[in-house]
C-alpha cells in the first residue's frame, strides 16, 4: 500500500476533498435543477424525493446550490492561495537572495505591515472601499496569502542556499536566476503545498465569511457563505436552510486542513525517517 | 434555636424573596418598549422624507393643526375648529389652549411661523406642495390663524393632516432633529443613537390623559433580532416585522398577537426613466411584461402584500385595478426589446436599499428580468448611501423601494424626482386633483394619472406593503394599519 494512504490525516483530507472536487465537477456537467431557476410557490420546502435537500426562500433547489456553491469556494481557494503563492514565494525568493540588503529589508518589512492587520478585518475594509463583490473578495483574501508565504519562502531558500552543492552550482559559473529556478525553487515546492493546502483551507472559510457579512459573492451567484447568511432568517422555520451549506463549508475547510497536516507529514524529510 | 422561630425565620425569608421578584414579574403598567425597524436619522419631522421620523413623532412629539386617525379620517389637532370660505380660498382655524414642553403657549404666530419656515428657499421639506397654494397667513387674534391660498386646492387639508405639517416652537428650533420640543401627549427625554429613544408622558398635553408613563422606541432592523427580541420579551411591540416568515411561529405563540394590515406603501421597481435604455418606453414594456408581481409578492413578502397595477393605493376610493394591464408575456417582452435595439438584452445595476421586501425581491426581480436578457447586477446599500446615490443625485438604472406617505402620487407630476418622469399629461391632471370641486371630478382626475402612468410604464408597479404589528397580549390601541406611517402613544393601554 502507498505509504502516504496509510496516514490518517492525508486519507480522511484526502477523501473529504474528493467529495468537493467531485461536486465541482459534477455541476459543471449536471445539477438536479437549474441553481437560479427559482419556484417561489415551492418556496422553503423540506428535504423531499423531488429536492434532496429542500428548497430555499425563492423555491431554489438546495442540492443543486451546494453543488455549485463547491465550484465557487475551489475558484476561489485556487485563485486567493494562486495570487499568495505567485507574489509571495516570488518576493520571499528575492528577499533571500539579497539577504541583509535594503530590498530584503524593504520587501519583508511591507509584508509584516500587511500581516500585522487581522485578514478578515481588513478584507472587510477594502470591501466597504472598492465595493462588494467576488473579485474584490478573492484578490482581498489574496493579498492577505502574500506575506504568509512570502516568509515560508525566504526562510527555506535561505537554508538551500547555504547548501554545499548551491556554491559548486554558483562556481560552476550558473547565474544566480538560474539557481533560483533550477535548486531552489524545486527544492521548497513541497513546503509550499503544505502552506498552499492550510492557506486554501483559510481562503475558502474567509470567503464563507466575507459572503455571510453579505459584501462577499453577490447574489445570483451561489457561494455558501451567502446562503448562510440567507438561511438566518429562517433558523426557527426551516433550520435545513443553514445547516446544508454550514456542513459543506465544514467538509471542505477540513478536507484542506488535513490534507495540509498529512502533506507536511509526508514531504517532511525529518519525518520519513521514522 | 427553636423550630417555630426556624419556621418563621424562613418565612420572613421566603416573603422577602417573593416581595422582591414581584414588582419584576408583574407588568409595568404605565410602561412600553416599541420595536420598530429603522431609527429615525433626525427627529425633525420637517427636515427629511424618511418614515421613521413620523413614526416616532407624529401625534406623540409633533402634532399640527389637524391630523389623521387611524382609519385616515382627518379630526381636530392643534386646531380646535375650522371653516373655508364659500370659494375654498380662505381657511381659518381657531387654536385650542395648548403649550409646548418648555411650557410656552402655543399661538397662531406659531403656526405662522412653522408654515413660512417650511417652504422657505432653504428648507428641507419633503413635501413643500402641502404649503405651496399658501398666499398669506394672517393671526388676526392669538388663538385664530387666517390661510389665504393663491387658488382652489382640494388636498389642502390633508396635506396639513400630514407630519411634515407640525407646529414648532421658534425658540426650540435650533435643536429640532436631536431634542425636539413639541406639544404633543409624549415629550422627547433621551436618545441612545442607534439603540433606543426615550419618551415620557406629557401631563400638560391638551387631551385625555395617555395610559402610558414612558415609553421606550428601540431600533431593531436585522428582521430574525425582530423575532428573536419579541420571542424574549424585549418588545412589547413591533410595529411593523420585517420578518414576514416568521408570521406563522408568531401566531403559534400563545403571548402574542400578529395583526397583518395595510400600510400606504406602494412598493414600485423605480427605474432611471431620464437614462438610456431606460429613456425607452419599450424597454420599460419589456420589463414590465417579465416581472411577474404576483410572484414577487409571494417570495418578497410572502404574499402578505396586495399586488398594485400602477401607484396607487385600493384603500383610496379613486383606486382602478390595473393589475391586469400588460400581463407577463416573456417572447413579446423580448420583441419590445428586439425593436428598442436591444436583441440580446444588456447590463444594468439595481441598487438595493436593506429592507427585506427590497432585498428579497430585488433577487427575484433580477431574475425574472434575466429572462428576457436584462441582466442585473445587485448592489445591496445602506439607508444613508440609497438616499444619497439613488434619492438625491439619481445615480441609478433601477431601484425597488416603498413610497409610504398616503396619496403620493403626486411624485409622478414633481419636475426633478428621482425616477426622471416628465408628462404634461401627468401634471395637468394632477393639477386637476387640486382644482376639482367636487368628489367625482376629483376621482376622475386620479384615474387618469393612474391610466397615464401605466401607458407610459414609468415603474414596475408590485404590491402594497403589508403592515405586521405584533404585540404581546394585553396591549390595546396599536393601529392595525397605517393611513400614515405613525404610532400615536396616547391611544395604547395595557389590558
Amino acid at each position: 500500500m502507498n505509504p502516504a494512504w496509510r496516514h490518517p490525516s492525508f486519507r480522511v483530507g484526502a477523501i473529504l476533498m474528493g467529495l468537493v472536487l467531485g461536486a465541482a465537477l459534477l455541476s459543471l456537467v449536471w445539477t438536479p435543477y437549474d441553481p437560479a431557476e427559482m419556484r417561489i410557490m415551492a418556496r422553503l420546502r423540506p428535504p423531499s424525493a423531488q429536492n434532496w435537500l429542500g428548497t430555499d426562500q425563492f423555491g431554489r433547489d438546495i442540492a443543486s446550490m451546494v453543488l455549485v456553491g463547491a465550484r465557487n469556494a475551489l475558484l476561489v481557494g485556487f485563485v486567493a492561495v494562486g495570487i499568495g503563492l505567485v507574489f509571495g514565494v516570488a518576493l520571499g525568493m528575492l528577499a533571500a537572495l539579497y539577504r541583509g540588503r535594503l530590498i530584503d529589508e524593504a520587501v519583508m518589512r511591507a509584508l509584516d505591515f500587511i500581516f500585522a492587520f487581522p485578514a478578515v478585518l481588513t478584507a472587510i475594509l477594502i470591501l466597504t472601499w472598492f465595493g462588494p463583490g467576488l473579485v474584490n473578495a478573492v484578490v482581498a483574501i489574496g493579498i492577505f496569502n502574500i506575506p504568509v508565504f512570502a516568509r515560508q519562502a525566504r526562510g527555506a531558500t535561505l537554508q538551500v542556499l547555504a547548501q554545499d552543492y548551491i556554491r559548486a552550482a554558483r562556481l560552476a559559473g550558473l547565474s544566480r536566476p538560474a539557481v533560483m529556478l533550477r535548486h531552489i525553487l524545486p527544492n521548497i515546492t513541497g513546503l509550499m503545498i503544505v502552506q498552499g493546502s492550510t492557506q486554501f483551507a483559510f481562503a475558502i472559510l474567509a470567503e464563507a465569511s466575507l459572503s455571510y457579512l453579505g459584501i462577499g459573492t453577490q447574489p445570483p451567484n451561489p457561494s455558501w457563505g451567502r446562503m448562510l447568511n440567507d438561511a438566518q432568517t429562517y433558523l426557527g422555520t426551516a433550520p435545513h436552510l443553514a445547516l446544508v451549506p454550514g456542513l459543506a463549508i465544514a467538509i471542505a475547510v477540513l478536507a484542506f486542513n488535513l490534507l495540509g497536516d498529512g502533506l507536511r507529514d509526508l514531504l517532511d524529510p525529518r519525518m520519513k525517517e521514522r | 434555636m427553636q423550630p417555630a422561630k426556624q419556621l418563621a425565620k424562613f418565612m420572613f425569608l421566603a416573603l422577602g424573596l417573593a416581595a422582591s421578584i414581584l414588582p419584576a414579574a408583574a407588568q409595568n403598567r404605565e410602561a412600553l418598549t416599541l420595536c420598530q425597524t429603522l431609527e429615525p436619522p433626525i427627529l425633525d419631522p420637517s427636515g427629511g422624507a424618511a418614515a421613521a421620523i413620523r413614526e416616532v413623532t407624529y401625534g406623540n412629539i409633533f402634532e399640527g393643526l389637524v391630523a389623521y386617525d387611524r382609519d385616515g379620517r382627518i379630526v381636530p389637532a392643534l386646531a380646535r375648529e375650522w371653516s373655508a370660505s364659500a370659494d375654498g380660498l380662505v381657511w381659518q382655524f381657531r387654536l385650542r389652549p395648548a403649550q409646548f414642553h418648555d411650557g410656552s403657549a402655543v399661538t397662531a404666530a406659531d403656526v405662522k411661523f412653522s408654515f413660512e419656515r417650511a417652504v422657505a428657499p432653504d428648507s428641507k421639506n419633503a413635501q413643500k406642495w402641502i404649503f405651496e397654494p399658501i398666499a398669506a397667513i394672517a393671526t388676526p387674534a392669538p388663538d385664530l390663524v387666517e390661510i389665504t391660498l393663491k387658488s382652489f386646492t382640494a388636498d389642502f387639508l390633508e396635506g396639513l393632516a400630514m407630519g411634515d405639517a407640525t407646529i414648532f416652537s421658534p425658540a426650540s428650533m435650533g435643536k429640532a432633529a436631536t431634542e425636539p420640543v413639541g406639544t404633543g401627549p409624549y415629550r422627547f427625554v433621551r436618545w441612545q443613537r442607534g439603540d433606543r429613544l426615550l419618551l415620557e408622558r406629557n401631563d400638560s398635553w391638551w387631551g385625555p390623559k395617555p395610559a402610558l408613563k414612558s415609553v421606550t422606541f428601540r431600533f431593531i432592523s436585522d428582521p430574525q433580532a425582530q423575532v428573536s427580541a419579541l420571542l424574549a420579551g424585549d418588545c412589547d411591540a413591533h410595529t411593523n416585522l420585517g420578518a414576514h416568515e416568521a408570521v406563522a411561529q408568531l401566531r403559534a405563540d400563545p403571548r402574542l398577537a400578529v395583526t397583518i394590515g395595510r400600510t400606504e406603501g406602494e412598493t414600485i421597481v423605480a427605474i432611471n426613466n431620464a437614462k438610456p435604455p431606460f429613456s425607452d418606453l419599450r424597454v420599460r414594456q419589456a420589463m414590465a411584461m417579465a416581472v411577474d408581481r404576483r410572484l414577487v409578492n409571494e417570495g418578497a413578502v410572502s404574499g402578505l402584500g396586495t399586488p398594485i397595477g400602477s401607484h396607487f393605493s385600493p384603500n383610496h376610493p379613486a383606486y382602478l385595478d390595473l393589475t391586469a394591464e400588460r400581463p407577463v408575456d416573456l417572447a413579446r417582452a423580448r420583441a419590445l426589446l428586439a425593436a428598442a435595439g436591444y436583441p440580446n438584452g444588456f447590463a444594468a445595476t439595481l441598487r438595493l436599499p436593506p429592507p427585506a421586501y427590497a432585498r428579497r425581491g430585488g433577487e427575484i426581480v433580477a431574475a425574472m428580468l434575466g429572462q428576457i436578457g436584462i441582466r442585473a447586477t445587485i448592489e445591496p446599500l445602506e439607508w444613508p448611501q440609497w438616499l444619497e446615490r439613488v434619492f438625491r443625485n439619481k445615480d441609478f438604472d433601477m431601484t425597488i423601494v416603498a413610497h409610504v406617505e398616503p396619496l403620493d402620487v403626486n411624485i409622478y407630476a414633481r419636475d426633478s424626482y428621482y425616477f426622471g418622469y416628465q408628462s404634461p399629461a401627468v401634471k395637468e391632471a394632477y393639477a386637476r386633483t387640486k382644482t376639482a370641486r367636487g368628489e367625482v371630478e376629483r376621482r376622475e382626475a386620479f384615474q387618469k394619472i393612474q391610466r397615464q402612468i401605466v401607458e407610459d410604464q414609468v415603474n414596475l408597479f408590485l404590491f402594497m406593503l403589508p403592515k405586521i404589528t405584533v404585540a404581546r397580549k394585553g396591549l390595546a390601541g396599536l393601529w392595525p394599519n397605517w393611513p400614515v406611517p405613525a404610532n400615536p402613544l396616547a391611544e395604547l393601554r395595557w389590558e
